[in-house]
Order: structure tokens, then sequence, then C-alpha cells
């Protein structure tokens, strides 16, 4: 009686379990499929749905780059290289060299943060694929700069106002050590549903 | 059958091998379809994640940490935070701390998505594995907006987290929460119900409470296993105890207590533990800042310290040294991997090649938490 | 051809030497061999469009959709792909028999070609014992998989060919057993026979025409998907388990051909079922044209055996793999038993009713449509209980 039971038990678990296993997939063949069909049956680029802190290649605005080589600094695998000269006389510093290795660089995001104008930041670019090492590393510096130097009390240079406004929107990005800045979601409510399209960062 | 002239055969299972997650190498002496024994040899991941840490400083090490464990890095992510913090006093603010209780919860479902899909693939089933893969793309569409990463996310400093909750982020993960308990069912429904994955994953490599605990097992494997331990419960830390949550234990409903099935249900029953959490976390969260006050340049007091998470793996064990200097002296972690390799061996005797398959994926395996 | 080939024959042309006589013998087989390459190949090939499509779909992807109209010259551009590829033979590998492998496996699935009632006129050859011919020519692909499996000199692909051997040989019992209930009733072993014995509409079909008879079918349903290596019995390639099985050293165009076999052999098999309990290519009588009436009949067999095929895709869409011995006692312990108990019932039935019940048939039917239904309700219920209509991303 009881190996019988089990026998017939069996039977009916496999047939209950699977004919529900199969009505999951067949509801599947009606709903709409998930896939992204990257890169190009897409209506916009995918670098353009990407959130605002997305951390993809590097990139310096040399313009307002004050060569206080914090980011130098904070890179753990010492992936950028700066070189920076003071000139005694205008009491100004020229920056003679500022390579990213892209092959090394682990897109952490350790050297955006201190940056005090937002020069240095991931943007969302991602598709770095290239056919040499060699052409990984992105200079920035053709012939040496004078870097940028915060005005205090002034009016920010008109020619570098806007890189200006992007950059500090991106280091207000950064949570501010200790600042008790109203919290962002309590700022701007949202509606309840949830949008189909994500809520751009404030820079785009 | 004594009459059959058998002879043994070795096989060699990885390190290139579908279902090793990772690379992985088993040695295993087999006399037909059943395998006398197989034995685990690790360290084709070493990348002397340890002796990292002692050259690029406290700040510098916390993207490493992420490669400790890149299928849940929020955890080491956190660990490795709490260790400096301990070291040297800092106080996390308190929306700093629910901001890493969201951002480690959502990376445990993302974690035992995997997991369980995983499963589903190492038995033969691809469906499950792609509608398991197709939720946790949501929620690193999430994490990406949180914190620009979507697997190496390096989102937690010492002192807090990097960035606060983006605008309207709350609401999509509370939604996605909502979308969330369903296609658990759905799941269950497709691929843990049915007979024929009951009886793959029923009565196989079944490990009793005190084995579990001879070994060292840790996490989601020994809380199958009837032993009622974890961390978050256990010796609370950061925000854990304001939450009301259960701890889902391995019953041996489907035949033996600890067996495949029981360990693969409990990374089910801690998906919606955690959705729980997560409920209670995101309509909690206070105001107020989420970075504490750190300088630059590190330099706790000399000392040591030892902090304990429960990652997705389970209890991850973190050992600093400091010598005073910006530099750590010595970081040791203790993984749950490692531990559940071991017994692996003992394990094997006797299962088929397709159960070790499943062994593995049931213990939850990850080879870079093997390694370092 | 042959008619051709027979007029030169009739002249003379030939003599009555023993060559010329091969030479014909030749000519005939090769155009025989063409016609039926040229019959199979599309339909295993468009197959496997068919099968990537749904399989995707049951994914939540989208599958192949770049080459031709919705992807559907996918095989022709994979099948060339294949061919440019390097043949790889490993070196400690025996070569003779493992570059005969792969052949032997597409014979076993051309061969049964010939007796595929297609229509009441469209079949190569109305064999008298066609089914039995069917079954035999199908089995030879266990031949060419254990080849493969030992000359790779592969310690994997062993155990694929072995599995797929100790798989394929205890299936084609209970397949056996489910085949003759039909050969019972009938009489005849004859494809065409098999099929005028049933009618067009479902309740004269064998399905339904006794619980013996719809046990037997859905037993030689999955019987065949255990010949035929596929999910849930795919175990001679697990691709978790075995890498890929008996398929692992292979590469190029011979790798091809197993999976062009195992695509091939879902359609022959479904073609069985559909001959032997799914009424064939029976159709109502409306067109005196007999070109209209075999084109029609063409079309309703293809159908039939689509959708036979389309559940084995589904099947795989959603079932894991059971174990080697879950496999053996699957087979040994619940179709076996059955698949006898089906054939003596069968027996008892047609001596109670020689002539069918019609009354079981039409109760069968109702329940069948009940169940068809259910299915669709729970079907419903699953595609509303998760919202998919939340996404996070826009460009889905």
């Amino acid at each position: 009686m009881g190996a019988a039971a089990t026998y017939f038990r069996h039977l009916r678990e496999a047939v209950v379990s699977i004919f529900d296993g199969m009505a999951v997939s067949a509801s599947h063949l009606i709903r709409r499929p998930y896939t992204i069909q990257y890169p190009d049956r897409m209506p916009v680029r995918v670098q353009d749905t990407l959130p605002f802190r997305y951390r993809g290649i590097l990139d310096v605005d040399l313009e307002i780059c004050t060569g206080c080589l914090a980011c130098d600094r904070a890179c753990p695998i010492d992936c950028i290289a700066i070189a920076i000269e003071k000139n005694a006389a205008t009491r100004e510093i020229v920056i003679s060299q500022f390579d990213i290795d892209l092959a090394k660089c682990m897109y952490c995001g350790l050297c955006s943060e201190p940056c005090p104008t937002g020069a240095i930041h991931h943007t969302t670019e991602f598709e770095g694929a290239d056919f040499s090492l060699e052409s990984l590393i992105r200079r920035f510096i053709a012939e040496p700069v004078v870097a940028y130097k915060a005005k205090k009390g002034a009016e920010p240079d008109v020619a570098v106002a806007d890189l200006l406004t992007r950059g500090m929107t991106y280091v207000d990005e950064w949570a501010q050590p200790g600042s008790d800045k109203p919290a962002a979601v309590a700022a701007a409510p949202q509606a309840a549903v949830a949008p189909v399209v994500p809520v751009p960062g404030p820079g785009k | 059958m004594s009459m059959l002239r058998t002879e043994e055969m070795t096989l060699n299972m990885g390190p290139q091998h579908p279902s090793t997650h990772g690379v992985l190498r088993f040695v295993i002496r087999t006399d037909g379809e059943v395998m006398r024994e197989a034995i685990p040899d690790v360290g084709y991941l070493h990348r002397s994640i340890e002796k990292i840490a002692e050259k690029v400083g406290y700040h510098g090490f916390m993207p490493y940490t992420d490669r400790v464990d890149y299928v849940c890095a929020m955890f080491t992510n956190q660990a490795w935070g709490m260790a400096c913090e301990k070291l040297a006093g800092v106080e996390v603010p308190r929306r700093g701390e629910y901001c890493r209780v969201i951002a480690a919860e959502f990376n445990r479902i993302a974690s035992h998505l995997l997991t369980v899909g995983l499963m589903g693939m190492d038995i033969g089933a691809m469906t499950p594995f792609v509608h398991a893969l197709r939720e946790r793309e949501m929620i690193n569409d999430l994490i990406e907006e949180l914190c620009g990463a979507r697997l190496t996310f390096n989102y937690m400093r010492i002192g807090g987290v990097a960035w606060d909750l983006p605008p309207g982020w709350r609401d999509k993960a509370l939604a996605y929460l909502d979308h969330l308990e369903p296609i658990v069912n759905e799941f269950n429904a497709l691929f843990s119900y049915n007979k024929i994955c009951i009886e793959r994953l029923a009565k196989v490599a079944a490990i009793g409470p005190a084995d579990a605990i001879d070994y060292n097992l840790v996490g989601p494997n020994l809380r199958a296993a009837g032993v009622n331990w974890d961390v978050r419960r256990d010796l609370p830390y950061s925000v854990y105890p304001e939450f009301d949550f259960e701890i889902p234990l391995g019953s041996g409903e489907w035949g033996a207590i600890g067996d495949a099935m029981d360990r693969y249900m409990m990374r089910i029953r801690e998906l919606t533990q955690s959705a729980r959490i997560l409920r209670q976390a995101l309509t909690q969260i206070p105001d107020g800042p989420v970075l504490a006050k750190v300088v630059r340049n590190f330099k706790p007091a000399a000392g040591e310290c030892q902090v304990r998470v429960e990652s997705a793996r389970g209890d991850q064990g973190w050992y600093v040294v400091s010598d005073g200097t910006s530099y750590p002296w010595r970081v040791h972690v203790r993984t749950g991997s490692f531990a559940a390799m071991g017994m692996i061996q003992k394990l094997s005797r006797g299962l088929m090649i397709a159960d070790l398959v499943v062994l593995i994926a049931s213990l939850d395996v990850i080879a870079p938490e093997i390694d370092r | 051809m042959e008619a051709w080939l027979n007029r030169l024959m009739m002249r003379g042309v030939f003599g009555a030497h023993p060559i010329p006589v091969l030479v014909y013998a030749s000519g005939i087989a090769i155009a025989c061999a063409l016609v039926l390459f040229a019959i199979a190949l599309p339909f295993a090939s468009i197959v496997t469009w068919v099968e990537r499509r749904v399989w995707a779909r049951i994914q939540s992807r989208i599958g192949p959709n770049r080459v031709g109209p919705n992807g559907f010259l996918q095989w022709l551009a994979d099948g060339l792909k294949h061919i440019c590829k390097e043949d790889i033979i490993p070196a400690e590998a025996d070569p003779r028999l493992f570059k005969l492998a792969p052949y032997l496996v597409v014979l076993a699935f051309i061969l049964p070609w010939a007796v595929m009632p297609f229509s009441s006129s469209l079949i190569l050859a109305d064999l008298n014992v066609g089914i039995l011919y069917m079954t035999a020519v199908t089995a030879l692909t266990v031949v060419g998989v254990l080849m493969a499996g030992w000359a790779s000199n592969n310690k994997w692909s062993l155990i694929g060919g072995v599995r797929s051997a100790a798989q394929v040989v205890s299936y084609e019992i209970p397949a056996g057993l489910s085949i003759f209930p039909v050969v019972l009733m009938t009489g005849t072993l004859s494809m065409q026979g098999i099929t005028r014995a049933q009618g067009w509409s479902p309740d004269r079909w064998f399905l339904f025409a006794s619980p013996f008879c719809f046990a037997a079918a859905i037993i030689l349903f999955v019987a065949s998907l255990a010949e035929n290596n596929r999910t849930p019995f795919d175990l001679p390639e697990a691709e978790s388990e075995l890498v890929a099985g008996f398929a692992t050293e292979y590469s190029s165009m011979r790798y091809l051909f197993f999976f062009m076999a195992e695509w091939g052999n879902m359609f022959v098999s479904a073609a069985i079922i559909v001959t032997l309990y799914l009424g064939g290519w029976r159709f109502p009588h409306v067109s005196p044209s007999p070109i209209a009436m075999n084109l029609l009949e063409f079309a309703t067999f293809n159908i039939k055996v689509l959708i036979i095929v389309f559940v084995s895709m589904w099947i795989r869409g959603t079932l894991p793999r059971v174990r080697i011995d879950q496999m053996m006692s699957l087979c040994w312990k619940y179709f076996v038993p059955i698949a006898f108990v089906n054939l003596i019932g069968t027996a008892v039935w047609v001596a109670i009713w020689p002539a069918g019940n019609p009354f079981a048939a039409w109760s069968m039917l109702a329940v069948g449509v009940l169940l068809a239904a259910f299915f669709v309700r729970r079907v419903v219920h699953f595609a509303r209980r998760s919202r998919m209509e939340l996404y996070f991303h826009p460009t889905i």
C-alpha cells in the first residue's frame, strides 16, 4: 500500500508541477521580451540613458583644473600622471603633463571625489576598446597650460563659467563629509508610480 | 556485481569548466558515474588582495574590497569601512548606516538571485537562469543609479557612504520590491517546486548541524543545516537591530535536513526577508549627513580589530592590524566560500558527477571569495 | 530520374553486364539520397530557427532576428559559419571513427524520411513495415553518438557516449511498446495504412481511441524526447556536467551534423507521433483535385508535426535535466510497466469494441478541452501576477 501510494504520489506531483511550470513558461511567450538591442536598434544611445553618477571613462576639463594633485594622490593604482611647475614670477601653476592610463584605471571614482572643481570626472562613455595599450593612455595636454585659480569673491571667468557650473554639479553629487545637506530624496519627491524613464541627474 | 572488473577514472573538472563558477579545479576519481572522491584545488584566482591592502592605504583599499567577492561587493565594502571605523573610532551618521544597509540588502537579493539562477543552469534548465538574471539586472540598474557602477560598486567610504540616495530613487526601489514578490512565486512555480528539481536537489549532500559547525560553514549553508546563527541578529552591527526580520532555517522538508534543496530554498526565503528589511529601511530612513568627517590621510592608532558582517555568502570576518601609519600592517579576510570548499571532498564521496555540480551550486561558492 | 534511367535500361544502353547495372543502381541511390537531403535539411534547419526563437521568448529574450526577415535565415548563416571553420581532429583521437561518427548520425536522421507520410501520395516509399523501419533506423543514432564519444579519446566524451547508449537503448522499449497499441488496432505496420485507419476529426484519432492510447501517446512522446537527447533527457551532452558530452572534441561542420541530426530527429519523432496518434495527414475531402488535396494534407501534416515540435521546445525551455539513475528508474519503473498495461488494455479494448467506442472518444476529447482551458487560465494567471509592465529602463 505504502509503496503504491508513493508511486502514484510521485506521478501526480510530477504531472502537476510540470503543468504549472509549463504554464509559467507559456505565459512568457505572451509577454514582452526584456532584451535591449544594443548598440544599433535603440531609440536613444545607451550612454544617454545612464545615470549621472555613472562611472565611465575619465575625462578632464583642463580649463578648470587647479593643478592641486588631489586626484593623483587619491588614485590607488597611480594611473594618473601629472607634472606641474610653479612659475615663481607670476605665482601661477603650470601643468605640463596630465596623462590617464585607462588600461590601468579601475573606475573606482576615488580621483574625482576630492577634486575641488570637478575638473576630473567620470563620463557616461564606456566603450573603451582599442587596438593597442599605447592608445589607451589619454594625454590631455599638448603644451603646458596655466592652472585655473578661483578668484576670491569675484565672478568666475565667463569663458569657463559653463564648465565650472557642470563641475560643481558633479562635486555636489558627492556626499559632503559631515554636512547636513537636505536629503535629496526628501527635497525632490517623485511620483509614486515607478517612472519608466530614469530620473536624469541634475547635470543633464 | 563484484565480478565486473571496474577501473577508476580520474577526471579533471576545471579550471575551465562550465559549472565551476569561476576558475576552480576538481580532481575527481570516479567509478563510472559514481564519484569516489572530488578533491578541490583552489588558488587559480588568487590576486593577493590582502597584500595589496598593505600597499594602497586605508582609503585606497576600498575599491579592492569589491574584488574580494564581486557578486556581493557591498558587504566587503561595508566590512572594510566598519573595520577602519572601529580602528579609528569614527561614528557613522545614521543616514549613512541606513544607506549602507539598503545597498547591502539590495546586493544580497542580487547575489541570491544569481545563486538560484545558477542552480537552475547547473541542473540543465536555462530559463530560470535567464529569468533570475533579468531580475538581477533591475537591481543592477538601481545600484548603478545609486553609485555609478554595476558590479564593483566602491559605494562606501570610511565613515559612511560616498553618495546619498538620488532623487526619486526610494520610490523606484519600493516599486521594485513590490515587483519582486510575485516574481519569486513565479520562479518557484517554474523551477523550485518542479518535481525534477526537487528530485535532483533533495537528499543530495546533506550536511547535519554538527558537521556544519565542525567544518565552519557560515551563512545560508549553516542555517540550512538547522543552526540558528545570523550575524545580523546575534552580533548586531550597523542599524540591523532596528529592523524586524526572520532568519529562515532549514527544515529538511524535502528529505534530509541540510540537503541541497534546503540550501537552495534558504536563498529563496532570504529574498523575501531581505525585501522585508529593505521596506522598513526605505520607509524609516532618517534625514541627515551620510558621511562622517574623516581625514584624507587616514592614520588609525596602532592596534587591531576584527569585524564580522553577514554577507550573502555568510559570516565574513575582516581582521585588520594597524601600526599607526597610513598603511595597514596586515589585513586578513575570512570568507565563507573557502570553508565550504573544505567540505566538498568529504561530501563528494558516493555522489554522482551530476550531483557534484549541484553540490557546488548549492554551497554557493564563488571563486574570487575562495582565493582573494 | 528513375524513369529516365529506366528508359535507358529499356533501350539496352547498359546491356546485361554487371557494371552498368551497378551504375544504374547507384544512380537511383544517389537520386534518392539527393531528394531525401533536399527534403530533410530545410526541415531540420527551419526547426533550429523556430527553436531558438521560441526558447528566447520563454526566457524574455528576442532571439536571432538579424539575418533575413525575423532572423529566418539564421540557420543558413550558422551553417556557412560552421563550414568555414577549421575542422579539428585531436591528435590522440581515432581519426577514422572520429570522422565517420557524424555521418552515421546524419544517416540515422535522413533514412526515416523515406517513409514519411506527408500526404496521401507524397511518400517516397510506403513500406509495408514502415513504422518498424522508422524505429529501426532512428536507433542508428546511438551508434554514431557512441562512436563519437569513444573515438574522441576524451573522458567527458566517453561518459557522454555511454550515457547516450544507455539512454537510447532503454527508451527504445517504452517507445516500441507504445507503438504496438496502434498496430494492434489497425493490424498494419504501413505508415499510410495507419493514417488511413484514422479520420480527420479528433474523435477519430487514435489519441482519443481509448485511455490506454492516450497514455501510450504521452509515453511515446517522452520516450522520443529521451531518444533524441532532448531536455529533460539531454544527459549525453549535459553542458553543465560534461562540457558538451560526446560532441566535446568536435568542431566545424562535423559538430553541426550532430545538432542538425538532433533537430531533424525532433521532426522525425514528432512525425511518428502525428502519424500514429494524431491522424497524420487526414483532411476532410473538400476538393476533387488531387493536387489541391495533397497540398492541404501536406499542410495539415506539417502543422501537426510543428505543434508537437513546439511542445518539445517548450519543454526544453521549462524543465531541468534528470540525473542518470533517475532517468533509468523513470524508464524501467514508470514507463515500461505503464506501457505494458497500455498494450494489454488496448488488446482488451479492441476485443470488446472492435470498431472503437465513440462515447469514450468524445468524453476524452471533452476532458482534453477542459484541461486545455484550465491551462490557459493558469497561463493568464501567471502573466497577470508578476508585473512585467514595470521596467526601469527606457529603451526596452
